[in-house]
């Protein structure tokens, strides 16, 4: 493929610098949570994150220089390769904190449930490219995008992992809602759904039901399920305008807050930096969405328009479940902060799908040959 | 294809464009959302739970105080505090619990040792509180664990005060026994700044003066992490020692009326008669305190409580006896008072008084003849106070009885004293509902039927008549000092009053009493020592009333049924120094049971007596050393 200097003026530096920044910022606040331990292995894990972070750059760089166009070409391939995976885990992967979600490739865990997030955007993205119809969709014709969704989230349901199979229907919701649907349909669907839930109920685990019932109620079990919640408020409230200072958070420092380096990362900033801080996290994660939502509508055509809106509605969805959680207005059900919680899958996964962001963005002027 | 697709880019997707516009709106409404709700949990609520974040982290730490000491009168320790090893499991410093456990276990088999209590398997637990292992384990296993601490994390040792009660059974029912404070006593406890775990008197002097001996807990602020884990001490409130307790208690008479009776069921009460000061205080059987240290274990508790004999009751203050013939004092003394009969009033006594259709039997079959007051309390004779206390009637009787302190709490500084009974009309109509009866004045005239007195009692009642009628209330706490030896609270001597009698009428009672034991055929008889200085009043409290036809039956009876024996006493006869009551519970003729022990108590008292009074110079000295090696 020949240069392009068109590609090099059309780059989008606002993105790129707002996603290190908000990466930079996240290694700061993993440095924070490990500070206080004395454990030399959970002291490096900002060390860690760097690496994921380089890592997820290189692939980020090669996946700006291909076009889209063509790597959407293996959607299919890439989707069932982490189906796949996600097959490999449930027979042979690795178990933590009562849930199979790992495996091991040459020393790294990595979390094919993230890897599926970004190649079931691109999957849907290319199956409605393909299948392009100028009207509405019919509940019919979205049998197949609901297939794609639905393997992976009985696979993710699974290990289980509530948060992350939740997270892939928000996905294809989102894409069908955007792509559109007859009303009638949408009722329908509705209506399958809502049937679902009880039935669904008794298919939960114990401790997801314990997680839902302590959200509704989180005071009725201080020192259990509800320790989460409780503790995260308390860490968010007691930061207060200003924050206690950088590495100063006593519920992050004592140990307090629970998984404070993933899925409760955001209340350590919080802690940390007050509301004041907060708010410029938010506010950078609102132009981030925001950026991100105005490549899809730039996007060149349907195929970039999808993908970029997959990825942005996978990053909004993201931040307001993961935020909401850690304030104690959504249920607790693990999701992690993009770019800032601690984890090598996640970082990489998203690193790449910014790469596409980039690559849909600085080709939106280039008409393929 | 391609075409196609870029046909669809630009102005084509209008109806995308809308969307866009609902989807930005909407994004930007939920992101807003959760702004808002960081405005309110920072900013509006942040000052709460400010407070609140430091609540969590900064945790209070009671440092438990030292108790005071108890010494008794001499300024010997009855009640010191010693540290104890006691080995803690803290599950969540430990990897490997099983693993743990497993190698604790090996170790101290190697030695044939073991521990009292195992590592509790894990189970389905994730996590489970430290638990103790073994209280006040042996220098030997302390040894063990020391050295092989970094083989066995989560075991720690811990040192905790703990009360060394030097007396042991011997001072039980006196000092009581110390234990953690109940769900119950926490309640009632409101304004002493109680809480969980700390140590409490739960009976004896521990309990009554508990205030006083417990000290004041210290704190220390601890930043702990969310497994408990200190992470530093920010401050630290040093605890305060409690006070020390001086008592009037002799551990020299206590030891010797201690050695006396502990092989019956029973009680001996030594008091000064000049001030009412309780110089030996014993009561059988007894139980260990030092068994509650640090908690009473299961089996240990199950043996006291449900023990038939009762260990843990203090006879001396709640044992509730006929009081036989020591009642007798009380008859003499209203007849007397009353001017009913004078000392030389007699009455013929051929072995049984009858009222009525009844017969009430004189304990000398044969009768003792005609009988003059002094003679009949010498001997003991039954049908002459049959007849003076039909003279004095039941009410009188009461009102005596209740002159000399019977029948009411004596309010000596110890929990759960008992009133005793004394019995009026106006008590039988209340109680149940029926006339008083003549025949039971007979009864209580010799101490039976209604009549119920305890052991403090008794004694308190003597004594006010070997001091020439004065009544005190019992002392047992001579004072409160602080730890440097100054005097914090003096418990001086307590008058009640006097009781209802002259001079006169106590010399003449008094001598009556001498003649119990030193004149021939007196029931104390068996008492005499050379010095003829003992004065004292046998008893035996019938535990079943039983028809005479029964006698025989009666050397099979179980021991059960079997007479109380009870003896009361005071020396010398002029200006005595001490009054001794003693009872053994079913043991039979007060004369032949009770006394002898009285009689070791009297013997050891005047023996030393002799030797301190021979070299009494070296004796101070000693006493002194002794006090010095005391404050430390």
């Amino acid at each position: 493929m020949k240069f392009d200097r068109r590609l090099f003026f059309n780059f989008d530096w606002t993105l790129l610098i707002l996603v290190l920044t908000i990466s930079f910022i996240g290694l700061l606040n993993i440095y924070s949570t490990g500070y206080s331990l004395d454990n030399y292995r959970q002291e490096t894990l900002y060390i860690k994150q760097a690496q994921w972070i380089i890592i997820g750059l290189i692939l980020m760089g090669i996946v700006i220089c291909i076009d889209y166009r063509f790597i959407s070409q293996f959607a299919y391939v890439f989707y069932a390769i982490s189906i796949m995976m996600l097959l490999v885990v449930s027979l042979y992967g690795y178990t933590t904190h009562g849930s199979q979600r790992w495996i091991v490739i040459g020393g790294f865990f990595f979390q094919p449930s993230e890897l599926v997030k970004l190649t079931i955007i691109i999957a849907l993205a290319k199956y409605f490219d393909d299948h392009m119809i100028e009207r509405s969709y019919k509940l019919r014709e979205l049998f197949v995008p609901f297939l794609i969704v639905l393997i992976p989230v009985l696979l993710i349901l699974k290990q289980p992992d509530l948060g992350t199979a939740l997270m892939l229907l928000l996905i294809v919701l989102s894409l069908i809602f955007f792509i559109g649907i007859k009303w009638k349909s949408l009722l329908a669907a509705i209506t399958c759904g809502g049937l679902l839930v009880p039935i669904s109920w008794f298919l939960l685990k114990d401790y997801q039901k314990e997680r839902i019932m302590t959200f509704l109620d989180p005071e009725s079990d201080p020192l259990g399920s509800g320790y989460h919640i409780i503790q995260s408020i308390i860490a968010v409230g007691s930061g207060g305008i200003f924050g206690k200072g950088y590495l100063k958070g006593t519920q992050t420092q004592l140990k307090f807050l629970p998984v404070q380096q993933t899925d409760f990362v955001f209340s350590v900033f919080a802690e940390e930096w007050g509301f004041l801080g907060g708010l410029i996290l938010m506010i950078m994660f609102v132009v981030l969405i925001l950026w991100c939502l105005k490549i899809a509508l730039h996007s060149r055509d349907l195929l970039g328009m999808l993908i970029s809106f997959g990825v942005t509605v996978l990053i909004f969805w993201e931040v307001f479940i993961n935020i909401g959680m850690v304030l104690g207005m959504l249920p607790v059900v693990g999701i992690p902060l993009p770019f800032l919680s601690y984890g090598g899958s996640s970082m990489v996964v998203l690193m790449i799908a910014t790469g596409l962001l980039l690559n849909i963005s600085m080709r939106r002027f280039i008409l393929h040959p | 294809m391609a075409e196609m697709h870029g046909q669809l880019n630009g102005p084509e997707p209008g109806h995308f464009r809308k969307r866009f516009k609902i989807i930005f709106v909407v994004m930007s409404i939920m992101l807003s959302l959760l702004i808002m709700r960081m405005w309110h949990l920072q900013v509006i609520r942040g000052d709460e739970l400010r407070q609140r974040s430091e609540n969590n982290s900064v945790r209070l730490r009671k440092i438990k105080p030292l108790r005071g000491l108890v010494l008794d009168t001499n300024g010997q320790v009855l009640v010191d505090n010693q540290p104890s090893f006691d080995i803690m499991f803290v599950p969540n410093r430990a990897k490997n619990i099983n693993d743990v456990g497993y190698r604790l276990k090996n170790l101290l088999a190697a030695r044939d040792l073991e521990l009292s209590t195992d590592i509790p398997p894990l189970g389905k637990r994730r996590w489970f509180p430290p638990v103790k292992l073994e209280k006040n384990i042996s220098m030997e296993k302390l040894a063990i664990v020391e050295a092989h601490a970094s083989d066995l994390p989560g075991v720690t040792v811990e040192v905790v005060p703990t009360r060394k009660y030097v007396g042991g059974e011997m001072t039980a029912h006196i000092i009581g026994y110390t234990g953690e404070i109940s769900p119950d006593e926490l309640k009632r406890d409101t304004d002493n700044g109680l809480s969980v775990g700390d140590i409490v008197g739960k009976d004896g002097l521990e309990k009554y003066l508990d205030p006083y001996l417990k000290g004041k807990s210290g704190a220390e602020q601890v930043e702990v992490n969310v497994l408990g884990k200190e992470v530093k001490v920010i401050g630290k409130i040093e605890p305060v020692s409690g006070y020390n307790v001086v008592l009037t208690i002799d551990s020299f008479l206590q030891k010797t009326a201690w050695d006396a009776l502990k092989d019956k069921a029973g009680s001996a009460v030594v008091i000064d008669p000049r001030d009412g000061s309780v110089l030996a205080l014993v009561s059988s059987p007894s139980f260990d305190p030092n068994l509650f240290n640090g908690g009473i274990s299961f089996e240990d508790w199950d043996n006291l409580s449900n023990n038939p004999s009762h260990p843990m009751g203090n006879r001396a203050i709640s044992g509730q006896y006929p009081p036989g013939s020591t009642y007798k004092l009380i008859v003499a003394a209203a007849a007397l008072e009353e001017g009913l009969i004078t000392p030389e009033t007699s009455f013929n006594c051929n072995g049984a008084f009858e009222l009525g259709n009844r017969t009430y039997k004189c304990w000398q079959k044969h009768g003792h003849g005609r009988v003059n007051l002094h003679r009949a309390i010498v001997e003991s004779c039954d049908v002459y106070f049959y007849n003076v206390g039909k003279l004095v009637g039941v009410d009188k009787l009461a009102e005596y009885a209740r002159g000399f302190g019977l029948g009411q709490l004596t309010g000596i500084d110890l929990p759960r004293e008992k009133s005793g009974l004394i019995p009026t009309k106006e008590w039988k109509q209340a109680r149940f509902g029926e006339a008083w009866q003549m025949g039971e004045t007979i009864s209580i005239s010799i101490g039976q039927g209604f009549d119920l007195v305890t052991p403090i009692q008794l004694v308190n009642a003597y004594s006010a008549l070997a001091n020439g009628g004065t009544l005190y209330k019992p002392r047992i706490v001579k004072r409160i000092e602080l730890a440097d030896g100054r005097v914090l609270k003096a418990f001086e001597p307590e008058q009640k009053g006097r009781i209802p009698i002259s001079k006169e009428n106590i010399d003449i009672l008094t001598y009556a009493f001498w003649g119990v034991v030193n004149e021939r055929g007196g029931t104390g008889y068996a008492l005499k020592r050379k010095e003829e200085d003992v004065c004292g009043k046998t008893g035996t409290a019938q535990v079943v009333g039983m028809p005479d036809s029964d006698k025989a039956r009666k050397r099979s009876l179980s021991a059960k049924f079997r007479d109380h024996a009870l003896f009361v006493c005071f020396a010398p006869y002029k200006n005595p120094e001490i009054a001794i009551a003693v009872i053994a519970e079913n043991a039979g003729h007060g004369g032949s049971a009770a006394a002898p022990i009285a009689r070791k108590i009297i013997d050891a008292y005047f023996e030393r007596k002799n030797l301190e009074h021979k070299k009494s110079q070296p004796v101070v000295a000693v006493n002194q050393k002794l006090q010095t090696g005391v404050y430390r």
